[in-house]
């Protein structure tokens, strides 16, 4: 069968196929680079820049004597060799992201986080699981970052995941002019959104922006998309967000509407570190703990209630921030 | 006409940071100089308005109070004008390059030259904008010792006579808990906290990222001194040391998963965000078991970069401020202070960007410490 074919191109971070966290049955996640919030939690800090970036994993550099060619190729001087154990440090501030480096390493310990693809690149790499979507009601998830920054590619790869006969979801944190989310909602069947925070300075506080436009777009989306799903989630955050207040603030934004179905809770735990370590950035917090299970069960039975559902229900159960 | 410097910290306060503000300030007054600071790295200048007496302190006139001076005047984690978060009119976060137009501030602010107490990464920072043709000068600050090109950091003095104290405490406290204390000090990739302090502290082993370790060495080096009257130890341990031995890769939670998508990111299992404190916890469950005497693990992390600081850092502190602004008097331009006994000279960014102060291997330091039988882990 001949495909239409779409030349559209986005900068993608990375396919993951068997998701079975982002959206409904076993899915295929295309993560898309760039965001507009700066969330301190952020377990993705690969994708928020929105162009390819280097990334440098010590652990398989081969040092400077035996290999030593990036050294030579970098033309800003952001490599040198680290006289104690004789490997490679960048640079960070030096770096260019040009990436000639990451052509001659040969162990691959400088790679490019983020590739330019086309629509049919990305849909060919997602369509060969097909069997799986169709068993399990999956599909293909377009994430982030915040893949709405991207509306054009996203709204092509959805529509061309549609002529292919896959469903289609995305997840958004809302931080969009609308006419982005307008723009790819009619090609979505599921749309999972984030309710980070409810006071809008201590959003501000925690990602870099509050939070009028996100639920001014979420409010409109609601009432523009009746066909569309949504899932609203929460990336649990202990001693942020894990509070009854914020998640009864959610459930009165999101009730009056039928068409949210679910609202979802993903408990922070500890990862993203050596991301950040591969990117040169701080993460700011190292000393965070998981919220308590306790505190993730009561949440979850107030949800549950509000949904009307007995508290032993799977929904968002097995879901984890991320 | 006057000259007028300014004068910005970043990378987080460090005993010391008074003494060097001062030193310029009186430097410069020796000169006719005006000193204003600029609040919180480079906000004072994108952001004069959040300041009720505006972004640039008069250093000059603050008299006696110059000794709480760095308090006044604010640091930034990050002084970086080339990546400053900002919110679009889209309303959306962004790192943008504002270099050109913080040149262009100081322009408007009369500043002639800049003087920039900063950390070891932040030289990198300072070094592109001396290529932009800001007139700078950096003071290196560093509680670890690890800029290159000097001898010695301001702030290192004084975090080392800190913990040094708070091993000798630890040490007591161990030996009436008769157990062994596991402590960590900072140090990603530079041993010199972990190692001097140790050594003064009378510790059993020192693991420093420079010296791969192997704690069955350890262990066995404590057995020898554990006995019916000896029931304590004392293990010294800098946050970047590695382990000579090959650790377990992680396994990949979901091998179905890992099959289907070998490429990917891979689990969020696989990088998990260590805690500080993670390696003094992890050398201590180790050593338990393979001493089978109890253990505690301790990180004394961020407190030893607060107090008083040393007469060490105090007089290095003044020297640098004025060797500073002697820099600038003599025309020099994108140069760090340095110390390098007898003398305290300027050298070219270039010579201390791209390295990292390690302990070398013939160190007199690690002489000592093996001199003494302290354990190195090697």
């Amino acid at each position: 069968m001949t495909q239409p074919t779409d030349a559209t191109t986005g900068i993608v971070l990375n396919i993951q196929h068997f998701c079975t966290n982002d959206g409904p049955g076993i899915r295929t996640t295309v993560f898309l680079k760039g965001c507009s919030l700066r969330c301190k939690w952020c377990c993705n800090p690969e994708s928020i820049h929105p162009k390819p970036e280097l990334s440098y994993n010590l652990s398989k550099c081969i040092g400077e004597k035996e290999c030593g060619f990036c050294l030579k190729e970098c033309p800003e001087a952001a490599l040198f060799a680290l006289e104690s154990d004789g490997k490679v440090r960048v640079n960070w501030d030096l770096c260019t992201n040009c990436a000639k480096c990451v052509d001659v390493c040969p162990p691959h310990a400088l790679t490019l986080f983020g590739q330019q693809m086309t629509v049919d690149q990305v849909l060919d790499e997602v369509e060969q699981d097909n069997n799986f979507y169709n068993e399990s009601g999956g599909g293909i998830t377009v994430s982030g970052g915040e893949c709405l920054l991207q509306p054009d590619f996203t709204a092509a790869l959805l529509k061309g995941a549609h002529e292919r006969g896959i469903s289609t979801a995305i997840e958004t944190a809302g931080n969009v002019p609308w006419r982005f989310m307008e723009l790819v909602l009619p090609h979505v069947d599921v749309m999972l959104h984030d309710h980070k925070l409810t006071d809008p300075v201590r959003h501000k506080k925690w990602t870099g922006v509050d939070n009028s436009r996100i639920l001014a777009n979420f409010k409109q989306a609601y009432e523009t998309f009746l066909t569309t799903k949504f899932i609203a989630r929460t990336p649990l955050m202990p001693g942020v967000n894990d509070d009854e207040e914020h998640i009864r603030s959610v459930l009165a934004f999101i009730r009056p509407h039928s068409h949210v179905v679910d609202y979802q809770l993903l408990p922070y735990h500890r990862f993203g570190e050596n991301k950040y370590n591969f990117l040169g950035r701080v993460y700011e917090l190292e000393d965070f703990e998981a919220p308590a299970a306790e505190t993730l069960a009561r949440l979850r039975a107030i949800i549950d209630e509000a949904f009307g559902r007995g508290s032993n229900s799977a929904a968002g159960g097995q879901a984890e921030h991320g | 006409m006057s000259t007028r410097i300014a004068l910005n910290l970043g990378g987080g306060f460090v005993p010391g940071v008074n003494a060097v503000i001062t030193g310029v300030v009186l430097a410069a007054n020796q000169l006719g100089w005006q000193a204003v600071g600029i609040h919180d790295g480079f906000e004072g200048l994108w952001f004069p308005e959040r300041y009720p007496r505006g972004g640039l302190l008069d250093l000059s006139a603050l008299g006696e109070g110059l000794n709480s001076s760095a308090a006044v005047i604010g640091t930034a984690t990050k002084v970086d004008p080339f990546r400053v978060r900002t919110i679009n009119s889209e309303n959306q976060v962004e790192e943008v390059d504002r270099s050109d137009q913080l040149i262009e501030l100081l322009r408007i602010n009369k500043v002639d030259a800049v003087i920039s107490i900063v950390g070891p990464r932040a030289l990198s920072v300072i070094f592109k904008l001396h290529r932009k043709g800001l007139r700078v000068v950096a003071v290196p600050t560093s509680v670890e010792n690890d800029v290159a090109a000097t001898q010695l950091s301001f702030g290192f003095n004084s975090a080392l006579s800190c913990a040094a104290e708070m091993l000798e405490r630890i040490r007591e406290a161990a030996r009436s808990a008769r157990r062994i204390g596991v402590i960590e000090i900072l140090g990603e990739h530079s041993g010199w906290l972990a190692l001097q302090a140790g050594i003064a502290a009378g510790a059993d082993a020192i693991l420093i990222p420079e010296i791969r370790y192997d704690l069955g060495k350890v262990a066995a080096k404590l057995k020898t001194k554990l006995s019916s009257h000896t029931r304590y130890g004392l293990v010294v341990v800098a946050e970047g040391a590695q382990s000579a031995v090959p650790e377990a890769e992680p396994q990949p939670v979901n091998p179905l998963k890992a099959s289907l998508a070998p490429l990917a990111t891979g689990h969020e299992g696989e990088h998990v965000i260590e805690p500080s404190g993670f390696m003094a916890k992890k050398i201590a469950r180790n050593l338990q078991k393979l001493t089978d005497h109890e253990t505690y693990p301790l990180a004394l992390g961020q407190l030893i970069k607060g107090g008083n600081p040393t007469a060490v850092d105090r007089q290095l502190g003044l020297a640098y401020g004025a060797a500073a602004v002697r820099a600038l008097h003599e025309n020099h331009s994108g140069v760090m202070t340095s110390f390098v006994p007898p003398e305290l000279k300027f050298v070219p960014l270039s010579e201390a960007i791209n390295k990292i102060r390690t302990v070398p291997a013939n160190s007199l330091f690690l002489q000592t410490a093996r001199s003494l039988g302290i354990c190195l882990g090697d």
